[in-house]
């Protein structure tokens, strides 16, 4: 399909006077990439974490023990054959991937509010926590794709 | 000589002093377990791939009786962590489909209807169904 432009001074859109004016353009900060991309990845994190986890745990680790299912959704058998369907692996890794991200965010912050202020000691929780965040969902992509793709 | 600024420190223990501070606490703990809970299902995959023995090793020691306690204390704190989301999803961020924003408690109550809907497509179509 053919696109029509116009020039911009014709479009409704076009408005001169609402340029952004900076009065200390030289000064300006450096643009900020990794602290949205984190909080964002929080975020995604957090839904994940409150929609998935609590069904997850359950069927995992306290359905069966406590008598309140069935079948045993955890058992070795059970769980070896859902792993060949790539929705499951994909489940795991989003998962997995998502409270990492989530929880290790949390935890740097309540450090900070615990009193662990100073820049060099917060530089020092963003590569651990966050590394800790990127290898778990790396290890888990390995998992996920391991004996399918690779 | 320039104005020196005194940062406003908070007192030791200052989430015990009062309920709601006590619950923020509870809630951002509750975050950090769901991390925690990441790099247990991680460590559950790496048993899965090893093989039977292992991951029923696993899968015992999860469930022995006290360590299915201290999962069950943890387990309620990932709970109250997704309840308070869901109702803080409307009051941090109101949701505005009408002219005016929808109230946090309706907000609330279809997030609770969504859960169990996701919750039952997990038991169906991750774990097989019952």
């Amino acid at each position: 399909m053919a696109h029509e432009t116009e020039a911009p001074e014709k479009s409704t859109m076009w408005n001169p006077g609402r340029d952004a004016v900076h009065a200390d353009h030289g000064a300006a900060e450096p643009e900020v990439l990794m602290e949205p991309m984190i909080w964002g990845l929080f975020s995604l994190g957090g839904f994940i974490t409150a929609f998935l986890f609590p069904v997850t745990l359950f069927l995992l680790f306290f359905a069966a023990p406590l008598g309140l299912w069935p079948s045993d959704p955890g058992a070795f058998d059970a769980l070896a054959t859902r792993w060949a369907d790539p929705l499951v692996r994909l489940f795991f890794l989003v998962l997995i991937g998502g409270s990492l991200f989530h929880g290790t965010h949390r935890l740097k912050f309540m450090l900070v509010d615990a009193g662990a202020k100073s820049p060099g000691v917060q530089g020092f929780f963003d590569v651990v926590l966050n590394g800790v965040a990127i290898l778990g969902t790396l290890g888990a992509l390995f998992y996920a794709l391991s004996g399918w793709l690779i | 000589m320039g104005a020196r600024l005194y940062p406003w420190k908070r007192p030791r223990g200052w989430w015990l002093r009062n309920p709601r501070y006590l619950g923020f606490q509870l809630r951002e703990t509750g975050g950090v377990v769901s991390a925690l809970y990441g790099l247990i299902l991680l460590n559950m995959l790496r048993q899965l791939q090893v093989g039977e023995s292992a991951y029923t090793a696993f899968l015992d020691l999860m469930r022995s009786p006290p360590v299915l306690f201290v999962n069950l204390v943890l387990f309620a704190l990932v709970i109250y962590h997704a309840i308070t989301w869901f109702i803080l999803i409307g009051k941090a961020q109101p949701i505005r489909f009408t002219a005016k924003p929808i109230p946090w408690k309706t907000a609330f109550g279809v997030n609770l209807v969504l859960w169990l809907g996701v919750s039952g497509a997990v038991v169906y179509l991750i774990f097989g169904g019952f």
